[in-house]
């Protein structure tokens, strides 16, 4: 009882409240904004936190990244520029509902999935975080390994239409994923001696390229678009709808909560692995890419299903998962904090007293997420000859703010072209970003793995983790050449499906 | 037409918001307008939250702003490039230098600048030792036994990515000892724990704060650290150097972060800051924040801490090439 009063203590003090809330505006406002990151935000952040209280420096944090991974999604939904890498998936069929005169559905599905998915995210965090912290301290090199490969296996489920060119873009993805400094001998790959290109190629500008440039190319190549008569903005998600998507959303909570637990993979990808489980399970599958309310629901579901379990290895084994949390460890530490098992013991009061913080800020993230988007949705109604060029401003600011180096304007411009090249012969653009992601990740965990076992390849079959990924990687190819070949048969005859993913 | 003007204001006002900062308030002869203090990593690092830090006390010991901007890239020879071309800033600019800057230099292939000749090195603000750790479960419980071991079977040890302090302290080690050792990467020492926590990895020589934690909850042993002195965090450890078997005598390297500008930064400056850094030196929000670090503050200035970057240079100029990093 000493306890809780102790816990109470911490948390009710309006300075929590405060930095909550003002942690996830700030994340809104700055993951909104492409090029700015949540990462940028948190890090930007910390000195202010060296004088506050630790509980609410913490907090602050915390909500700038929620707030942050939400934020993502607003701009790839409205604009098809994806404000941070983890909302890129969202786009896929945010903007082609935002297109339709849906933007407001199509935010509000973000918003409510986002939501429920960081609730989950959080409670896993709260109950499961010894359990989970387990599991992801037996994830070696070999597991990741095989993970990599069954999340490339949604390759194929993502290109719909022409497998060919979902491979072939794919192929393109890894290809460019390889320009940079070999990640064990430091040798340079495709960088033609110039030292932008060693820290390979950077990727918010190559995705403000891919997605905002094309979109603004073609406006210009036909000139004059008819008006919507009707407010484009449109009406926000019936609660039937959320029904309909409440599998996918808890599946991709579920999928994030894993993948933020383990500590170096990431919620983009867990936003894809989502999306892809969510397509291949769906009755409406054709109508993914095109603009399906379940499709935004999976993506944002998967990336902010991450926000919390990234906390599970950071709480309870000290270990940051990625940047962010790495900046976190840094607040923790400035406040004399150490997290890990010893801070269980020694500052249980204040561990639950950021819990308690942590589910309030999914709340804050519902309120706040909301009033944006009451303003955001606007953005749907400017019309496009005003709204293209203003974009065009901020994808040359989002694409220059990342490193602060004009090199990466000229990456953004030069994947503007290979966009516009995708768009107009039919090649999905989502092969090509997982093959872009996943392929580092693969080759560092293969290489990796064989430098470990010294070059034994058993270590690829070590345990029961293994095992697990590479039946399910077969099972999943078997499973998707099957129905390919069935669609085939099925369809003789029809032209291919010419959309761009 | 209005409205589409004003938008366009609002919006580039907003983003010119975003790029220009503040006023000077300075009354000595330097700083007579904003200093700029370059990153060459990204947000979020160390380098970069013990940057902030620092800017954040010099501010109020220069009575000028303190802008910090991030220029990251290829280790940390992009924004250090950009500090060498000088320009018109460079008379205020500084830049937070860290063994990226000689290991750099030792394994990149003509660049752009020279380590030693194009900058000023005004002091070295932070020393951040680092730590020989085995996970609990290993079998060795001292150094001897560990090379002993590694005559026989190969060891592998984990590291934060090629050029890192981390990475060349385990090739100076093998260097010296004559182990067999093989480098394992990881993205960051955050990705890299997990495996040496796990066992997956035999050894690594991580930096002191991503790895106290762990060995006071009694997950990792320290066998050593690699600084001169004992550290007083880990008074029980000793250094590499004073085991001394197998040429390890010869062991002593730190994560040492300090300020160095352009060539042409001038002698007022330079005294200024000498000035301004001692005070921050002695501030106690510095000094708790290097005790939270595990780290120490810098020892050497000037002409002194010349000489042990153009020291450090030659060392890992050495292990470089016998390690066969060049790229």
């Amino acid at each position: 009882m000493d306890n809780l009063a102790e816990v109470l203590q911490l948390f009710l003090s309006i300075d929590n409240f405060i930095a909550i809330a003002l942690g996830v505006v700030i994340g809104v406002t700055v993951g909104s904004i492409p090029g700015l990151t949540a990462t940028m935000a948190v890090a930007l952040a910390l000195p202010f936190t060296f004088s506050m209280q630790p509980v609410a420096a913490i907090l602050l944090l915390v909500g700038i990244y929620k707030g942050g991974m939400y934020g993502g999604s607003i701009t790839a939904i409205l604009i098809r520029t994806p404000g941070s890498p983890a909302s890129a998936c969202t786009l896929l069929d945010g903007y082609p509902m935002a297109q339709q005169g849906h933007a407001k559905k199509a935010l509000k599905t973000a918003l409510f999935s986002s939501v429920i998915a960081d609730f989950i995210s959080n409670i896993a965090l709260i109950f499961f975080a010894a359990y989970l912290a387990k599991i992801a301290l037996n994830f070696g090199a070999p597991e990741f390994f095989w993970l990599i490969c069954f999340s490339l296996t949604i390759i194929i489920s993502l290109s719909s239409g022409s497998m060919v060119k979902g491979l072939l873009a794919a192929f393109m993805g890894i290809m460019l994923s390889l320009v940079g400094l070999d990640s064990v001998f430091g040798s340079q790959r495709f960088t033609f001696g110039n030292y932008n290109l060693m820290d390979s190629i950077s990727f918010i500008p190559l995705l403000i390229g891919l997605f905002a440039i094309p979109e603004i190319m073609e406006f210009y190549r036909k000139k004059a678009m008819p008006h919507l008569k009707a407010k484009a903005s449109g009406v926000g998600m019936t609660l039937v709808e959320l029904k309909r998507c409440m599998k996918s959303i808890v599946r991709g909570s579920l999928i994030g909560v894993i993948i933020g637990a383990i500590p170096g993979t990431g919620a983009t990808a867990a936003a894809f692995i989502s999306y892809s489980e969510a397509r291949r399970r769906s009755p409406n599958k054709e109508n993914f890419g095109k603009g399906e309310v379940e499709g935004v629901a999976a993506a944002e579901a998967g990336n902010n299903g991450v926000a919390g379990a990234t906390l599970i290895p950071l709480l309870s084994l000290g270990i940051p998962g990625d940047v962010i949390t790495a900046i976190i460890l840094g607040a923790f530490m400035v406040h004399g904090l150490t997290p890990g098992p010893i801070m269980f013991q020694e500052n249980l009061s204040l561990i639950y007293a950021l819990f308690l913080g942590i589910m309030l800020s999914s709340v804050i993230l519902l309120v706040v997420g909301n009033a944006a988007i009451k303003y955001f949705s606007l953005i749907a109604d400017i019309p496009k000859s005003i709204l293209f060029p203003i974009v065009l401003m901020f994808c040359v600011y989002g694409a220059y703010a990342v490193n602060n180096t004009t090199f990466d304007i000229w990456v953004m411009l030069a994947f503007g072209v290979v966009g516009y090249v995708f768009n107009r012969t039919g090649i999905p653009a989502a092969p090509f970003l997982i093959g872009f992601i996943l392929g580092p990740m693969f080759e560092d965990n293969l290489r990796r793995s064989l430098l470990i076992g010294n070059g034994d390849l058993s270590i690829f079959v070590r345990g029961p983790i293994t095992w697990f990924f590479i039946v399910i990687t077969f099972g999943s190819i078997a499973l998707a050449l099957y129905r390919f070949f069935q669609s085939r048969k099925e369809k003789t005859g029809s032209s291919p499906d010419n959309q761009s993913a | 037409m209005n409205k589409l003007l004003s938008t366009a204001c609002l919006a580039l006002g907003g983003t010119a918001v975003f790029l220009s900062v503040g006023v000077t308030t300075a009354s000595a002869d330097w700083p007579t307008k904003d200093v700029h203090l370059v990153v060459p990593y990204a947000p979020g690092g160390t380098t970069d939250v013990l940057s902030r830090r620092v800017a954040d006390l010099l501010q109020d010991a220069l009575g000028a702003n303190v802008i910090v901007e991030n220029r990251p890239g290829a280790g940390s020879t992009v924004g250090t490039g950009r500090l060498a071309r000088g320009g018109r800033d460079a008379d205020h600019t500084l830049l937070m230098a860290s063994p990226g800057h000689t290991i750099g230099a030792a394994i990149y292939p003509d660049l752009p600048y020279d380590p030693v000749e194009d900058f000023v090195f005004i002091q070295n603000v932070i020393d951040i030792p680092n730590v020989m750790v085995v996970p609990t479960s290993s079998p060795y419980q001292s150094v001897e036994e560990f090379i002993e071991a590694a005559r026989e079977e190969n060891m592998a040890f984990s590291h934060s990515g090629v050029g890192s302090s981390i990475h060349m302290s385990g090739e100076l080690f093998k260097t010296l000892t004559g182990s067999n050792m093989t480098a394992v990467p990881f993205a960051g020492s955050g990705a890299a724990l997990p495996a040496l926590l796990g066992g997956d990895v035999d050894v690594s020589f991580e930096n002191m704060p991503t790895v106290y934690s762990h060995i006071q909850s009694g997950d990792l042993r320290a066998l050593a650290v690699t600084s001169q002195e004992r550290s007083p965090y880990l008074p029980d450890v000793p250094t590499l150097s004073e085991i001394g078997v197998d040429n390890l005598d010869q062991f002593v390297t730190t994560a040492w972060f300090g300020l160095i500008a352009h060539n042409s930064f001038p002698e007022e400056g330079y005294d200024a800051m000498q000035a301004a850094l001692d005070e921050v030196m002695e501030r106690e929000e510095f000094l708790d924040f290097a005790e939270q670090l595990g780290a120490e503050p810098g020892q050497v200035e000037g002409e002194a801490f010349k000489q042990f970057v153009i020291d450090d240079l030659a060392r890992w100029q050495e292990v470089a090439e016998q390690a066969g990093i060049r790229q």
